[in-house]
């Protein structure tokens, strides 16, 4: 049982996590002007459900602050309290609360400091968000004990439902409720028609409390009318019962939980027998609505009546259409008519393992047709098994795929944090946010993006003062974008900021002994500097960025992951960090190409043309420097074999030229010796069984069994020719 | 033969948490993620008490009770709600709607199970 209560735990937690998501969508879409009820009760639906769930689960602080923000969004529902920016300022602040109360309901985090947001809250409840300002520090005094105390309090009990949860604490509290034992309880029930026709069977009542000890003692049938005026949707009797003295009151008027308001409930001492202790015996607190109707108990003939009664009902029964439901029928559920979307939870080492198992199913594949004759293929079918290989893979590499909105969603709360704490207004545009990502990877991103938004806040955007005096809106603007390209996805972070401040830079590394004081760098190669181990620019450790990481840990962290980052910055008008990441293991379209005689992938995603060049149509612009003549159009030339370091003394018009397209440089033309094959190659990852090489994005087995490695356009092209040294000696 | 409930709430975590506390007190367990999910399954299961959310999208739990109500079959039908709200107002508008009783949430299983016997042993 406990272990079955942890899984649903942990799907409540997911239920969290998508309800947060939604209620925080929703009110940033209330920030951005959208008012409109769909959004609203979006919100209050989402947490609402946290705070059922929570409730169900035993997490009291989350229960008692999901509940004080949801009073609050009710009342903004029914139009109460109007969504003014103020208001929602607040219930954003309390999101970000109400997201910290679920991580330590997790148990990942310790108990958040909640009065302050709960004090704003209570302060836009008392004033109807009247005043938009700060919360009164004085009403903590008033909120505190609300917030103690799970929202079905006994006091909330009502006429109509009653909270199971709920014990009246007047029985043992009374001092002389012990004595007022000596009184047996005399009950006085007539249920009303309303009961009848809510399916609340009478009946079903006396039969509860007599397990409690209840014998009737008195039905009065005087109300009954004639066979031809009775109505058998409706109640005519009144019964009244004698229970047990020692029983607690509560146990007696929980019997009557169900019973419609309009319906006479009594529950009192016997008068006679509890004389003495009449004054002080505690008041029926949870009893419903208790209309006098004078009824006098009647005590003799009991066995009479209640024979009468009997007959009665009987006929009742037979003249009405069987409305009770001790009748209905039980009719056995039809099979397959379970829930739409069902879902499993499985253990991602199960997954890896059956990725791996497709990654070899897929080269035995290949394997098995390279060593068949073509007329074989067909007779063993072998392009249907690829095809239902192919489909296995996309399928499995389809369950660890999450779109990357999880990665994201922490940021516009921290966000919000950042702008309080730097005074800046911020503003956060998010793209691509259902890209889907593999889960490892997302899970691996969060501490770079999460420094990169840091910085770019903290170092990139200017004050608002400084923004307005270099002519741009007082509020900046972070802009956080993903996308899929072949294998690889491109995360960015972006703010239109001050740019990377070179001079600067440069200072600090020279200081820093980072670099010489004479070395000549390129602007790229300074934006790079800012990656450098131990480099800060940060004049004063600001307790934003200044966390003793750096942007160098951003860097490995990436790297770590088989991927990169890159900067560009334009002074004035922004930096823009780009971590361009790994599938963690995927089919990659290739086409197999040879250098100096070695076999590498180039992945075809990349891939515009292919040219044969003609004598003088590669020229040499300078000692570093190639291009080719492609119809006018002059497009930069690399040598991989130059980057890699091959020994190759081909001429360039025995070669080919493949153009490919890259991110950072445009139309690049790529030498290369020939081309052997075009196929379908499993990425195994350099980096888990060797170290990241700059220029190669993984290695791949071919057909025979050899080894082919797989080449990173980007980094290639991106590279100057300059470069080798680093890159490969990483 | 023991007793058929339909449990209608849009949160997996609680149907299955009802499911699970209810099938080990003896009953019989169907569930549906929503109002409108509710009222179709009710046709299929026609069970012997409705447990009903009442925030729910597509159709809420009064516009559920409702309906379940218009339908002469299920007039006898008892009908809870489990819910997180507990205004009076609501539980009025749930009872006008026609339903039998009102449990607020959070629940304890026994407790859910002894208001069940309530009004349907």
């Amino acid at each position: 049982m406990s272990d079955e209560f942890d899984d649903i735990q942990a799907i409540f937690f997911e239920e969290c996590t998508e309800g947060l998501t939604t209620a925080e969508q929703g009110l940033s879409a209330m920030q951005g002007g959208d008012v409109s009820a769909e959004v609203i009760a979006g919100v209050f639906r989402a947490v609402h459900s946290i705070k059922g769930g929570a409730g169900a689960f035993g997490h009291a602080d989350l229960t008692a602050f999901a509940h004080k923000f949801e009073n609050v969004l009710d009342e903004v529902r029914g139009g109460k309290i109007p969504p003014s920016p103020g208001v929602v300022k607040v219930m954003l602040s309390a999101f970000d609360v109400l997201s910290d109360h679920v991580e330590c309901a997790k148990g990942l985090a310790p108990r958040p400091a909640d009065q302050a947001a709960l004090d704003a809250l209570e302060q836009v409840l008392a004033n109807k968000g009247a005043d938009d300002g700060a919360p009164a520090a004085n009403s903590a005094a008033t909120v505190a004990p609300v917030a103690a105390e799970p929202p079905a309090a006994a006091g909330e009990a009502d006429e109509f439902g009653f909270v199971p949860m709920a014990v009246s604490l007047d029985d043992f509290d009374a001092p002389a409720a012990p004595a007022a034992v000596d009184g047996a309880w005399i009950v006085t029930f007539k249920p009303s028609r309303a009961a009848l026709a809510n399916a609340g069977e009478p009946l079903l009542i006396i039969r509860e409390l007599e397990t409690l000890g209840a014998e009737i003692i008195g039905v009065d049938t005087g109300t009954v009318p004639s066979l031809r005026d009775l109505d058998p949707e409706d109640a005519y009797f009144t019964w009244t019962l004698r229970l047990p003295a020692e029983l607690p009151e509560s146990d007696i008027t929980d019997c009557f939980d169900f019973v419609a308001p309009d319906s006479v409930v009594e529950v009192r001492r016997d008068a006679v027998a509890a004389a003495p202790v009449a004054e002080v015996a505690p008041a029926p607190a949870a009893a419903p609505a208790e209309d006098d109707f004078g009824f006098v108990p009647v005590t003799a003939g009991v066995e009479d009546l209640a024979a009468e009664m009997q007959r009665v009902v009987e006929q009742i029964a037979a003249a009405s259409p069987p409305i009770g439901s001790v009748e209905t029928p039980a009719i056995a559920p039809k099979a397959g008519a379970g829930d739409a979307q069902q879902t499993i939870r499985v253990d991602l080492g199960k997954l890896d393992l059956l990725l791996n198992l497709v990654g070899e199913l897929v080269i035995r594949n290949s394997i098995l047709a390279d060593r068949l004759s073509p007329a074989d293929r067909q007779r063993v079918e072998l392009p249907e098994l690829a095809r239902l290989t192919r489909q296995i893979q996309d399928n499995v590499m389809s369950l660890r795929a999450q779109p990357i909105k999880q990665a994201f969603s922490r940021v516009p709360r921290m966000l919000r944090d950042l702008s309080v704490e730097t005074g800046k207004q911020i503003n956060l545009e998010t793209i691509g946010e259902t890209t889907e990502v593999d889960k490892g990877v997302i899970e691996k991103i969060g501490d770079p993006l999460t420094h990169m938004i840091r910085n770019a806040a903290d170092h990139g955007l200017e004050s608002a003062e400084e923004r307005i005096a270099a002519g741009k809106s007082p509020e900046g603007t972070i802009k956080l974008s993903a996308e899929q390209r072949g294998a690889r996805i491109f995360v960015r972070v972006q703010d239109n900021g001050r740019g990377i401040n070179r001079e600067r830079v440069k200072a600090k590394a020279i200081e820093k002994g980072i670099i010489s004081a004479d070395a000549q760098l390129s602007n790229e190669e300074i934006d790079q500097l800012i990656c450098a181990p131990g480099f800060s620019t940060a004049e004063t450790i600001s307790n934003i960025s200044g966390r003793g990481v750096g942007m160098d840990v951003v860097r490995s962290n990436v790297e770590a992951l088989g991927g990169r980052v890159e900067i560009h910055s334009v002074p004035g008008e922004g930096t823009t960090f780009t971590m361009i990441l790994p599938l963690t293991l995927a089919i990659l379209d290739g086409m197999i190409v040879r250098l100096a005689g070695q076999r590498f992938v180039l992945p075809l995603a990349h891939v515009l043309e292919t040219v044969q060049p003609e004598i003088g149509q590669v020229k040499r612009t300078s000692p570093d420097s190639e291009v080719i003549d492609m119809r006018g159009e002059y497009v930069p030339v690399k040598r991989a074999t130059e980057i890699f370091g091959l020994n190759d003394d081909r001429q360039v018009e025995d070669s080919l030229v493949v153009i490919v397209e890259s991110e950072g440089s445009g139309k690049v033309g790529l030498v290369v010796d020939t081309i052997d094959d075009r196929r379908e190659v499993v990425i195994k990852s350099l980096d888990q069984n060797l170290h990241p090489i700059r220029g190669l994005g993984g290695a791949t087995i071919l057909g025979d069994g050899s080894i082919a490695l797989i080449l990173d356009i980007e980094a290639l092209v991106a590279s100057t020719n300059r470069y080798t040294p680093k890159g490969l000696a990483a | 033969m023991s007793k058929l409930i339909l449990t209608v709430d849009d949160s997996a975590s609680m149907r299955m948490l009802l499911k699970t506390s209810l099938t080990a007190q003896g009953f019989r367990i169907e569930s549906a993620n929503d109002g409108q999910h509710g009222l179709e399954r009710m046709h299929e299961v026609k069970p012997d008490l409705l447990i009903t959310d009442i925030n729910m999208p597509k159709m809420d739990g009064f516009e559920l009770i409702e309906a379940v109500r218009q339908v002469n079959e299920f007039r006898g039908t008892p009908i809870l709600v489990l819910s997180t709200e507990f205004s009076d107002e609501k539980k009025a508008r749930a009872r006008s709607a026609g339903a039998t009783g009102w449990i607020t949430k959070p629940f304890e299983a026994t407790k859910l199970g002894a208001a069940i016997r309530r009004v349907c042993p």
